[in-house]
């Protein structure tokens, strides 16, 4: 089933930001009610602009059935301009693959955009499956890079003008950078912003919080004012996202190297990391992971491990994620007055 | 030499006394210091009639407020009391054992049979009971025989300053849970009570008046209404024997039928509800095992099968006084 | 985190595949009508117990709930008196008294399975008051499961736990069942750990059938705890193969959910893939754990069916320490 009327997906993941750094950061939670608010808040503007419908994942408790219990039961004013909100129909595995199928869906749907909610580790899940369709995100996890925080209202507001037209795609979105790694030939998951070779053999609890393990980075972008790995690069050499290469690092032994630079590797954490080795990367420039054995974590979670059997390689490719700049998308819509109406003399 | 304390600072100097001499025993309960966590006075309370006040600026971090939330701090009193400490934790009406009862019936009471005998559970629970003082259904009740009824469980009831302090320090040094019962309308009462630390034992029944005409078994604050019927008695040339159990489970049903082969005459004063009461529970074991000795029926004075009453009137018609006591003792002849 | 050796992964194994064989063993036994009462099997669920087990020493306590042979096993109960108390002999853990829903070691700081669902909840506080008191930095673990969760007293130690800074460790094992209703149904949030902000309390959810994520995040929170930092509420999701109790014909899972579990979501085989692909241990040795276990079992059970049962003089024992 194809829609023809402007439709967008919103996909809010329940389960982000429940993961053991909540335990050994200074982590914060993100409650589900809030991330239900985020969702009704969007709905209001959305349908304001003409959406008529709106995806989203059915997680069954928490987010969506809050959304349910206030469309049923709120203002009928308000009701009365809500998009109708139509959920999946998929089972539910309370996992990634649940983001993952959804994504696939909506896209077959021919949604205008999808909203992502959640951390690094959602979007990256997204990113793997959105291929041209542009991503509107939204922080709610913890230790976040990629996506952006932002008042939902506004990331409504952009995502209702795309949809509508009212403003054009192409003026307001541009593709991302990745990190690919392949393990024996065949083509395993990417990274949005840091690929890390860690000596922890397991992927266990998955976050990484613990510099003493880490033995090589390779880097899609590194902003100075980001948190997590990446700042280990951005605070000696920033690479933005507009830039055409990464980076790649390489990890000393505390204290040597050429230089230890003290990042703030983790919410409420500040770590010194010895530095070996840094240098730009071009994209399809393949790197073989000389670490015998250990795992491989993206975008500060361990996804993947390998052992001296394994061949494990790694590149930095652009056919990454679109996504939207919703900056550019207002400052278009004041700059044609999509929002204004004149009133006759 | 003694001295007369209340019945209240007697409770205390056990307590006291205890704390002193073993650092495993901790004192925990609803404001037991009072003014956790204020601006105000520390040891504000000692305890919402007053009885553990000073304690906690002898002893510290081992006088413990706790939140109210009895199924978790009586539960923790059981399970550290499984550890190795010895847990003198307060309910603070014993009418409100109702949102705890699993940790005392179902936990600390079977752990020792259930776990094969290789579990001490030495915990001591203090609780306030009893009517007299117009405090309504909710904060009036005497449920001795509800805890009784527990195999596992100890209950102890004392009547006197003195007995409170000496079967105080034998419950905390019991290793079994025990419930140890304190009359409202007792804490003001005086009595000698000697300074230094003494222990009665469970089980031993108190003659606190002979006689050879009748007896009275009479538990608590019923002792001395029975005393009172009995003086009463005496002048009509009727000398009743008081006995006073101390402890109702283990219950001394020994001296009690030794009493009844005396006198063949057995009145039981329970300020309880009369269903399954100690009073019914005393009246059973009695008949069963010396009938032969009874020349009467035996007499139940109990309060009446309805909650606690509010009003001063009728709460003084449900209590039993010194008349019926007098009434069911004429009863059995 | 705590690096885990070759022995360490030899014994994890070795105590997942007991706890399995254990429980599918009472399975078959329980079929037969030779063994009384109630039990509550917790197949399935093994890499939790062994991941939190792991770290805790004698001088821990751990609370547990009706489904507790998994937790008796990875605490180091013994497995042969373990049987013969859920045949109810007198050579059992409880000399026959307590049974399946009640078998303790206190020498172990194992404080007994419970038949009270959240009972564990108070008691694994006081066990974690006591460690306070003492100083030594012992910890206290609270088993309970998605049914438990909403019971007043684990809700009651939560609080209790967090205003007092009990090192405790609340470790909720959410196998998606209370009884026959799903947790779907009696939890309004979809993880057990979203409670935990509401008492101020880190709260992470983990793969339960992953045994080095329960392992990780276990030693973090028990790490804490015996720093002086309070308690955790650690949630580990994951699938029980069996019923409630046994004798549960499980209408209320969904067809081939126990199938696909057992192919999909096994600890043991998960565990035994990453074992043996990481290089650090060989299929050959796991295998030989395997017959080592089968022949345990066995023992245990003919132990158990040829044990005395207890005698009329033991009814009336160990009521009080003395009356």
């Amino acid at each position: 089933m194809h829609s023809t009327k402007p439709s967008i997906g919103i996909i809010a993941n329940p389960l982000s930001g429940r993961d053991v750094r909540r335990l050994v950061t200074k982590a914060s939670v993100f409650q589900n009610a809030e991330k239900s608010n985020m969702v009704l808040r969007m709905l209001g503007v959305l349908g304001k602009l003409g959406v008529d419908e709106v995806f989203m994942l059915p997680d069954v408790s928490g987010i969506a059935s809050r959304v349910i219990h206030a469309l049923r039961h709120g203002r009928a004013a308000e009701a009365s301009s809500l998009p109708r909100v139509s959920f999946l129909e998929m089972p539910i595995r309370d996992s990634a693959a649940d983001s993952l199928k959804a994504t696939e869906l909506m896209k077959a749907m021919g949604v205008s955009v999808i909203i992502v909610m959640g951390g690094d580790g959602t979007h990256r899940v997204v990113a793997s499956a959105s291929g041209d369709t542009p991503l509107l995100t939204l922080s709610t996890g913890t230790n976040n890079v990629f996506p952006e925080i932002r008042e939902a209202t506004i990331t409504g507001l952009a995502a209702g003008l795309i949809a509508s037209g009212k403003v054009r795609v192409k003026d307001v979105t541009s593709r991302n950078k990745v990190v690919r790694c392949e393990v024996n030939g065949n083509r395993r998951d990417m990274a949005l912003v840091d690929l890390a070779v860690s000596t922890e053999c397991w992927i266990g609890a998955r976050a990484l919080w613990e510099a003493s393990c880490l033995k090589e980075l390779f880097i899609s972008f590194a902003e100075p004012d980001a948190i997590g790995l990446s700042s280990i690069a951005a605070l000696i050499h920033p690479v933005y996202r507009s830039d055409a290469y990464g980076l790649r690092l390489v990890v000393a032994p505390p204290g040597e190297g050429f230089m230890t630079v003290q990042a703030p590797i983790a919410p409420g954490v500040m770590a010194p990391v010895s530095v070996a080795e840094i240098c730009e990367i071009r994209p399809k420039e393949v790197f073989r992971v000389e670490t015998s054995r250990g795992t491989i974590a993206l975008d500060g979670e361990r996804e993947i491990e390998f052992s001296e059997n394994d061949v494990v390689k790694v590149w930095l490719e652009m056919d990454g994620p679109v996504t939207v700049d919703v900056n550019k998308v207002m400052q278009q819509a004041a700059k044609n007055k999509v929002l204004v109406q004149q009133h006759e003399g | 030499m003694s001295r007369k304390i209340s019945f209240k600072d007697a409770i205390n100097e056990a307590l006291s006394l205890e704390m002193g001499r073993d650092n495993s025993v901790i004192v925990m309960g609803l404001d037991n210091a009072g003014g956790r966590g204020t601006d105000g006075q520390q040891d504000a309370w000692g305890g919402v009639l007053g009885v553990t006040k000073g304690l906690y600026g002898k002893y510290g971090d081992r006088v413990i407020d706790t939140p109210i939330s009895e199924s978790s701090y009586i539960g923790a009193a059981v399970g550290a009391a499984a550890c190795g400490m010895r847990p003198v934790v307060e309910m603070m009406f014993s009418d409100f054992f109702g949102v705890c009862f699993d940790q005392m019936m179902n936990q600390a009471a079977k752990f020792r049979y259930m776990f094969g005998g290789k579990a001490v559970t030495p915990v001591t629970m203090r609780t306030c009971y009893g009517g007299g003082f117009r405090a309504a259904a909710q904060h009036s009740q005497v449920l001795y025989s509800v805890f009784s009824h527990i195999p596992g469980l100890k209950v102890v009831v004392p009547s006197t300053p003195y007995d409170a302090k000496g079967l105080l320090i034998q419950c905390i040094r019991d290793n079994d849970p025990v419930i140890f019962m304190e009359h409202k309308v007792l804490y003001a009462m005086k009595g000698e009570v000697p300074e230094e630390s003494y222990t009665i034992p469970f089980g031993q029944a108190n003659v606190v008046r002979e006689g050879k005409d009748a007896t009275i078994v009479a538990i608590g604050w019923m002792v001395h209404k029975a005393l009172q019927a009995a003086q009463s008695l005496a002048k009509a040339g009727i000398e009743c024997e008081v006995i006073d159990p101390r402890t109702v489970s283990p219950l001394d049903y020994a001296t009690i039928i030794k009493s009844v082969e005396k006198t063949g005459r057995l009145v039981i004063v329970d300020e309880s509800n009369p269903r399954c009461s100690m009073a019914s529970d005393i009246s059973g074991v009695v008949a069963q095992d010396a009938f032969k000795a009874l020349k009467g029926p035996i007499q139940m004075v109990t309060a009446p099968h309805t909650p606690s009453p509010f009003s001063g009137a009728l709460e003084d018609l449900y209590l039993p006084s010194p008349a019926k006591i007098e009434a069911a003792v004429k009863a059995t002849m | 985190m705590a690096e885990l050796k070759k022995e360490d992964l030899l014994k994890a194994y070795r105590t997942m595949k007991e706890i399995r064989d254990f429980e599918e063993r009472v399975h078959k036994e329980f079929a037969t009508g030779k063994i009384p009462g109630f039990v509550h099997l917790y197949a399935g669920e093994e890499a939790v117990a062994t991941g939190v087990c792991m770290h805790l020493t004698d001088e821990d306590r751990i609370t547990s709930t009706h489904r507790g042979h998994g937790h008796c096993i990875a605490k180091g109960v013994d497995i042969i008196g373990m049987m013969a108390e859920i045949y109810g002999k007198k050579t059992g853990s409880c000399c026959g008294k307590g049974g399946s829903m009640h078998i303790a070691d206190l020498e172990k700081g194992m404080l007994g399975a419970n038949g009270i669902v959240g009972a564990g909840g108070p008691l694994g506080c006081g066990a974690a008051l006591a460690a306070k008191f003492k100083g030594k930095g012992g910890v206290a673990v609270v088993f309970f499961g998605d049914g438990a969760s909403n019971q007043g007293t684990i809700l009651e130690s939560m609080n209790l736990a967090n205003i007092w800074n009990l090192p405790v460790i609340f470790l909720a094992e959410n196998n998606g069942y209370a009884e026959s209703t799903g947790v779907k149904y009696n939890v309004p949030t979809p993880n057990i750990a979203d409670r935990a902000a509401g008492f101020n309390m880190p709260g992470v959810t983990v793969d339960g059938n992953d045994f080095f994520a329960v392992y990780e995040a276990a030693n973090e929170a028990i790490k804490r705890a015996r720093e002086g930092g309070g308690p955790t509420l650690l949630e580990c999701k994951t699938n029980r193969f069996y019923g409630h109790f046994e004798g549960d014909a499980m209408t209320y899972k969904a067809p081939g959910e126990v199938k696909r579990q057992r192919e999909e979501c096994d600890c043991l085989k998960i565990f035994a893939a990453k074992a043996t692909a990481s290089g650090l241990v060989t299929a050959a040795e796991l295998e030989a754990i395997d017959k080592e276990v089968a022949a345990l079992i066995d023992e245990a059970v003919e132990k158990a069916l040829a044990a005395p049962t207890p005698t009329e003089a033991d009814l009336l024992t160990d009521v009080y320490v003395s009356y």
